[in-house]
């Protein structure tokens, strides 16, 4: 009997320490954003870091136009902590989206300009990103503008 | 006082502001303005005509490295697969081999220049051998000294020709090697040498004199079966290289009126030049039956020389009966045995044959005739040895016979004498 419970719990204890495996620390930011051109179904897609999404949800949620995808360029960057943050011409909001089984959730939406976004660009910075539009910046991370 | 402070620190804070918005750069528009730069100068360095164009790219990429390279954090992160010093690498191998290509092209040029000079004067020369010769030929003095300088200018113009003729094929021969791709997908550059090339070596001038001058050698001078066989062969693959460079030198001179015409020229001087060499062999077979005081009718290709021996051979025929026997034999025999087997045949037939001047169709249907031509002539030719080797067999049986005969009688005659002493 004892000798049954002593692997029982041998049994629990690997269990529970597989599960918990975590490999850290890790990286997984761009160097630069990405200007994807939205095709015509309302894909974007990267070449270098190889992704294919569909974006039309979030152009519906950011313009409450199912159609406002057509033509138009994402800019996106991803940080090191793997949070990737769109954005675009006429945003108010930049984006903080987050990888998930066959797609991307909308983790976070920032507000960043009230009128939209004339010619924003992102950078990369240490601990952020960094948002350029007509001169002003912006830094903010998954959880919303730095210093607010 | 208080209110000019107040005026410096306000001019001083909008200054600042304005230099932090024009340093506000995306890292992305940092990026695309390198690679967009860097496919320029790539572009450049392929699209340069000269090595003073390449020297001054040089100091292109110099000031290109110089402007970005504070930025090179960035790039070498960026520019995946390559980094900023792999790149710049990249551009600086790029602009040495495209020295070297006008490094060759100035050996080239210069290769070219001591061949346009020997070529010069030899043509200079040849036009004087020329002269010379037609001047010996029209002179009245047909002494033996006059004859051998005669041959002697003619073996030196041959040489001449031949080694002139060399050189412009070597021209001719590397601007084939420049048009191994499509002169369509030939950049200005390489479009540049070819034309530098063409203009320096004076290219469609020589290849006019080449042919030029192989004609007026043929009028000027009689050619053995080996001298025509020898230049139609020349012929033969100058046309083929010409042939394949001409059409795309015409593409490179398109909008060249003038230089599309003398091309055109050329390859009409091709068509000129075998002509002539075609007549030559011609002539000098006829030739051949005249010394022998045949006269066949003028031919100047294989069915009208078939035609022209089979018309012969059928009123020779025709004629049998009306001409003395002997005299029809002789015909025959002169001309299939002193003429054909021994002259035409072996010195012209092969180079006829090689250059499908002839088929062999057409040479069997010739001698297939000769045949025929003999049963009539000489029926009994080919009997009467048959006579002959009979009566010398049935001699050689007599002798053997009769050597036979006097041996038995040798041997009886002692047998006879021995009876009697018993």
């Amino acid at each position: 009997m004892k000798s049954k419970a002593f692997f029982l719990s041998l049994i629990i204890l690997g269990t529970s320490a597989c599960s918990s495996i975590v490999l850290q620390p890790a990286d997984y930011s761009w160097p630069i954003e990405n200007v994807l051109k939205v095709d015509d179904f309302g894909f974007v897609s990267e070449t270098r870091y190889t992704f294919k999404i569909n974006v039309k949800n979030l152009y519906t949620e950011e313009f409450k136009d199912s159609t406002a995808f057509m033509g138009k360029e994402l800019r996106i960057i991803r940080d090191a902590k793997g949070y990737y943050y769109a954005t675009g011409n006429n945003f108010k909001n930049v984006y903080v989206l987050m990888t998930q089984e066959n797609g991307m959730k909308i983790e976070n939406i920032i507000p960043v300009s009230q009128a939209g976004l004339k010619s924003p660009v992102m950078n990369q910075k240490n601990s952020s990103i960094e948002l350029i539009d007509n001169g002003l910046k912006t830094n903010f991370t998954n959880k919303g503008i730095e210093g607010k | 006082m208080s209110f000019t402070i107040l005026k410096n620190t306000l001019i001083l804070v909008l200054f600042l502001g304005f230099v932090s918005v024009i340093n506000a750069q995306s890292d992305y528009e940092k990026t695309q303005s390198f690679k967009n730069k860097y496919a320029s100068l790539e572009q450049k360095i392929k699209d340069a005509k000269s090595l003073e164009e390449v020297d001054a790219l040089v100091i292109d990429i110099t000031s290109f490295k110089t402007d970005f390279i504070a930025n090179k954090p960035l790039l070498d992160k960026t520019l995946y697969p390559d980094n900023f010093t792999s790149a710049i690498e990249k551009l600086e191998n790029a602009v040495e081999l495209r020295k070297g290509d006008f490094t060759q092209i100035v050996d080239l040029q210069t290769e070219v220049g001591t061949l346009k000079t020997a070529l010069t004067e030899l043509n200079d020369q040849n036009t004087s051998l020329l002269g010379q010769i037609k001047d010996l030929q029209f002179s009245q003095k047909k002494d033996q000294s006059t004859i051998n300088s005669l041959n002697r200018l003619v073996a030196s113009l041959k040489a001449n020709i031949k080694e002139r003729d060399e050189l412009v094929k070597g021209i001719v021969d590397s601007l084939l090697q420049e048009f191994t791709t499509s002169p369509s997908s030939l950049n200005e550059a390489e479009k540049t040498a070819i034309f530098k090339k063409v203009e320096t070596g004076n290219l469609f001038y020589n290849v006019e004199r080449t042919i030029g001058d192989n004609i007026q050698f043929m009028k000027v001078t009689t050619l053995t079966a080996d001298d025509l066989s020898d230049m139609k062969e020349q012929y033969k693959e100058f046309s083929k290289t010409w042939r394949q460079i001409g059409p795309k030198l015409s593409q490179i001179y398109l909008d060249q009126a003038n230089r599309a015409r003398q091309i055109a020229g050329i390859d009409d001087l091709f068509r000129q030049w075998n002509f002539r060499i075609n007549n030559e062999i011609w002539s000098s077979i006829n030739q051949a039956f005249r010394e022998k005081n045949i006269t066949l009718m003028n031919f100047k290709n294989g069915d009208d020389f078939t035609e022209s021996v089979t018309t012969f051979i059928d009123d020779e025929v025709k004629n049998l009966g009306v001409k003395r026997a002997e005299e029809s034999k002789e015909t025959f025999y002169t001309f299939t045995d002193s003429v054909w087997f021994q002259q035409v045949k072996p010195n012209w037939v092969p180079i006829l044959l090689e250059n499908n001047l002839l088929s062999e169709a057409q040479k069997d249907s010739i001698e297939s005739r000769f045949v025929q031509w003999k049963e009539k002539v000489d029926p009994g030719g080919f009997t009467s040895y048959w006579l002959y080797i009979a009566v010398v067999l049935a001699v050689i049986i007599l002798a053997l016979i009769a050597i036979m005969v006097i041996r038995r009688n040798k041997k009886t005659e002692p047998k006879i004498v021995s009876q009697e002493n018993d």
